[in-house]
């Protein structure tokens, strides 16, 4: 369970002829047993954060620590399409982003692959999976590295429906098993509202314009009335706040 | 209540269409192979047509000629001591361009600026004519190998440096991304990331490059060779020997196919298992 | 604990090193790659072994008076290359004439395809040295050898592109043409002859390269004119500034027809095709050099 500490984080992205503002101050805490969602409409800077928090890209300003105790955290990544190396079976590569080998590593690779129910695919190659399958390896691969943290980048927004929502129900499942602290970005306010226990709302040009616990029981049902109640007064409060002014 | 999900019609038992299916394949590569074998005996006629009733033996010389004449370049041993010369300059001289020209198109691939340096030396012996090249080493290196060897190595890199080059340009950066956000070093992703995704263009450039370096080798033994299948072809060619050269051309044929076709596809097979329409 | 830290990046360079990053622009990497190679060469024959390597002023020489028409030869580069044009329009016209049948009755009837694949292959892999030295020995020195080398070195890219292209004509738009009734005139002419147009470009410019080359390799053996003569001729008077000078003739001229040849006429058949410089620069594109990093700390948090 990792804390991250943002704090007035500013990204622009500088080409030939103009600047453009891709996060713009944004400052929030997460902590603890947290499935935070980062919610926003394509273009406001969710995947430019979620980079910033692993270090693929760098900020132009501001600071991000995050922490676990008293040192670094450990980050697990899952992209939104799976990014396996496609020459490598399935358990070389969650092999592959291990920094230490042995039959324990091993053996730790193959629980997770059981967990997303795909021990039995773990000598073959990605490309004789589903797409949903590659992304369950993907979110195994994730979970593998046993990180403090885990960052999500729409890693359902390419599966058809009924594969996203059995997915997810793992994904729950998962979360409420390992304890980690997830940082999970979506433009669907729905899986938001089905998956996490808070939800950051950013605006275009990367503002930050809402912060909400969500106060319901799981598991959810997606057909329930009160999630559907709580998506509905969230959808209300959004269209208000009019994310899509730059 | 009844649902309208379940099939309407029930599905036809699949036997007899499946049968129909691989009957009208069977037919179909019967009828392929036919006109194959007719292609060839058209061709084969057409030549033997030709050397009996249109035009001297020894401008054309009728197949039956030309096969006797390889059976004997077969047996004397004459095949193998020049195939074997010619083997070596190509193995040599590629050998050095695979190398030099893999390093440069590594470079060129990740860097802008020695992209920038060296791209148009690169085009340049791209489109500089072979036999430039066969000449100028001729004319420094006179008789023997070595001319030929340079040759090789010279036209053959640039097909290699421009292969790796555009394999560099498109590994795919999600890849590397997912590789350092894992913390992953640059020894890693080289090895895990860049080679694998790199062997197909590495096989193209060996392909070209070595189907360069086959035209290459024998342009240059034409000019300046004491040995090899160019030497040959050349000896032929001033004794107006046509049954000779067409004898030469075809065992170079049947070897360099059975190189390309054999040997380096079943490599690129391997090395590639992972695609699926290999694997297959 | 790690920080991103607070950076600026639009941050002025001092002006020392303002020489450094000029110098680290891709376009002072060409200059300096050409004022380099020239200077290398010119500097190292000296020292060569073998007097038969030219230095570029040799060679710069050289051209120029074959420019100015003053050469030892028996025919001027002007001479040589028109009648080498020629021959090669002759072939690849005839090239043309044979190939584009051909092409239309394999791409469009199977039993062709398999009738005449196998030679066709043969074709493309033939070396033109061997057309070369076969016509040679079949029509002796004269314009017939390499306007046959010609024809024999290009016939097979013509009739593989054509046959390519007819298979490649989109279905699904002759599927809406016949749907929308349209005149078998106008499917013709905005349906098939446009998607053919770029196997058409192929096959020119595969056949071209080919048929250059196999028409050089002729006029060195078989005939007693034209540019591949002329080069033999210096080969044989040990003249290597005339080889490499004859050389740079045909880079230039390989370029011109290149670039503003295909180039102009590639871009005007395929006009419609949205360019490429019209697409706007992503912001994530940075320098894949490793120069522009050191201004820009890569800040790895959580991890390092």
């Amino acid at each position: 369970m990792a804390t991250i500490k943002v704090t007035d984080l500013r990204k622009e992205f500088v080409t030939d002829t103009s600047t453009v503002v891709a996060i713009e101050n944004v400052s929030f805490e997460v902590g603890g047993h947290e499935f935070v969602s980062v919610v926003g409409p394509s273009g406001c800077g969710k995947s430019t954060l979620l980079n910033i928090l692993s270090g693929i890209e760098s900020a132009t300003r501001g600071t991000v620590d995050i922490t676990e105790g008293d040192r670094q955290a450990k980050l697990g990544y899952v992209f939104q399409s799976a990014r396996l190396l496609p020459w490598r079976s399935v358990i070389d590569n969650l092999l592959f982003v291990q920094s230490t080998r042995g039959p324990q590593v091993r053996a730790r690779c193959e629980r997770y692959l059981d967990m997303v129910q795909l021990a039995h695919t773990a000598r073959q190659y990605p490309g004789q999976l589903s797409g949903g399958m590659q992304q369950r390896v993907g979110i195994a691969r994730a979970f593998s590295i046993e990180p403090d943290l885990l960052l999500m980048d729409e890693p359902f927004s390419h599966l058809d429906a009924i594969t996203a929502r059995s997915l997810r129900r793992e994904l729950h499942a998962m979360w409420q098993e390992t304890r980690k602290t997830v940082l999970f970005v979506t433009h669907d306010v729905s899986e938001a509202v089905e998956l996490s226990t808070r939800i950051i709302m950013l605006a275009r040009g990367g503002r930050l314009v809402a912060d909400l616990p969500v106060e319901l029981p799981f598991p959810r049902d997606p057909a329930s009335d009160a999630v559907a109640l709580a998506r509905a007064d969230l959808l209300r409060r959004f269209e208000s706040l009019d994310l899509l002014a730059t | 209540m009844q649902t309208n999900l379940r099939p309407r019609r029930p599905a036809a038992p699949p036997s007899p269409g499946g049968d129909e299916r691989a009957a009208r394949r069977r037919a179909e590569r019967r009828a392929r192979w036919l006109w194959r074998i007719a292609g060839y005996v058209f061709f084969v006629g057409l030549w033997q047509f030709t050397s009996s009733f249109l035009v001297a033996d020894f401008i054309v010389p009728p197949p039956a000629v030309i096969l006797t004449e390889m059976w004997d370049i077969i047996a004397s041993g004459q095949v193998w001591v020049h195939f074997g010369a010619t083997l070596r300059t190509i193995a040599i001289g590629f050998a050095i361009a695979f190398v030099l020209g893999s390093a440069t198109g590594l470079l060129m691939g990740r860097s802008r600026w020695w992209e920038a340096f060296l791209s148009d030396w690169v085009m340049a012996t791209l489109t500089t004519p072979g036999l430039i090249f066969a000449l100028v080493t001729a004319m420094i290196f006179g008789l023997g190998p070595t001319g030929p060897i340079v040759a090789v190595v010279v036209t053959s890199f640039s097909y290699v440096t421009v292969n790796v080059v555009e394999g560099v340009k498109a590994v795919p950066r999600d890849l590397t991304d997912m590789a350092r956000s894992f913390g992953r070093g640059p020894a890693q992703i080289l090895r895990h990331v860049y080679l694998p995704f790199l062997a197909p263009y590495f096989f193209t450039a060996t392909r070209y490059g070595f189907s360069i370096a086959w035209k290459i080798a024998t342009l240059a033994e034409v000019i300046v060779g004491t040995a090899g299948i160019g030497f040959m072809m050349r000896q032929q060619f001033q004794q107006f020997s046509m049954r000779g050269f067409l004898a030469w051309v075809l065992l170079f044929f049947a070897f360099a196919l059975f190189l390309e076709r054999v040997v380096l596809q079943r490599r690129m097979r391997h090395v590639l298992r992972w695609r699926p329409e290999v694997a297959r | 604990m790690t920080t991103v830290g607070t950076f600026r990046t639009l941050a002025l360079s001092p002006p020392g090193r303002r020489v450094g990053s000029l110098l680290r622009h891709p376009r002072a990497a060409r200059v300096l790659s050409w004022v380099g190679f020239v200077a290398a060469w010119q500097l190292v024959v000296p020292f060569l072994p073998t007097d038969l390597v030219p230095t570029p002023s040799e060679v710069a020489v050289f051209m120029w008076n074959e420019l100015r028409m003053e050469t030892v030869a028996p025919h001027t580069v002007y001479e040589s290359f028109s009648l080498s044009f020629q021959r090669l329009g002759v072939g690849l016209f005839l090239a043309f004439a044979i190939g584009v049948p051909l092409g239309l009755l394999m791409g469009l009837r199977r039993w062709a395809d398999w009738f005449l694949h196998d030679f066709v292959v043969v074709g493309l892999a033939m070396p033109s040295l061997v057309w070369a030295l076969v016509a040679g020995m079949w029509f002796g020195f004269g314009d017939l050898a390499p306007v046959v080398t010609v024809t024999l070195a290009a016939v097979t890219f013509v009739v593989i592109n054509v046959a390519e292209g007819v298979r490649n004509v989109p279905k699904e738009l002759l599927d809406m043409s016949g749907a929308y009734g349209v005149s078998r005139y106008a499917t013709i002419r905005h349906v098939i002859f446009p998607s053919l147009m770029p196997f058409f470009f192929a096959a020119l410019r595969y056949g071209l390269a080919n048929a250059w080359k196999g028409l050089v390799l002729a006029e060195v053996w078989a005939s007693t004119e034209g540019a591949g003569w002329v080069i033999k001729f210096w080969y044989d008077a040990h003249r290597s500034q005339g080889i490499v000078g004859y050389a740079l003739f045909f880079i230039i001229v390989a370029i011109f027809i290149e670039r503003i040849v295909f180039g102009r006429l590639s871009r005007w058949v395929f006009r419609w095709r949205p360019s490429d410089d019209r697409r706007t620069p992503e912001p994530e594109a940075t320098d894949r050099d490793e120069a522009v990093p050191a201004a820009v700390p890569a800040a790895t948090p959580g991890r390092q």
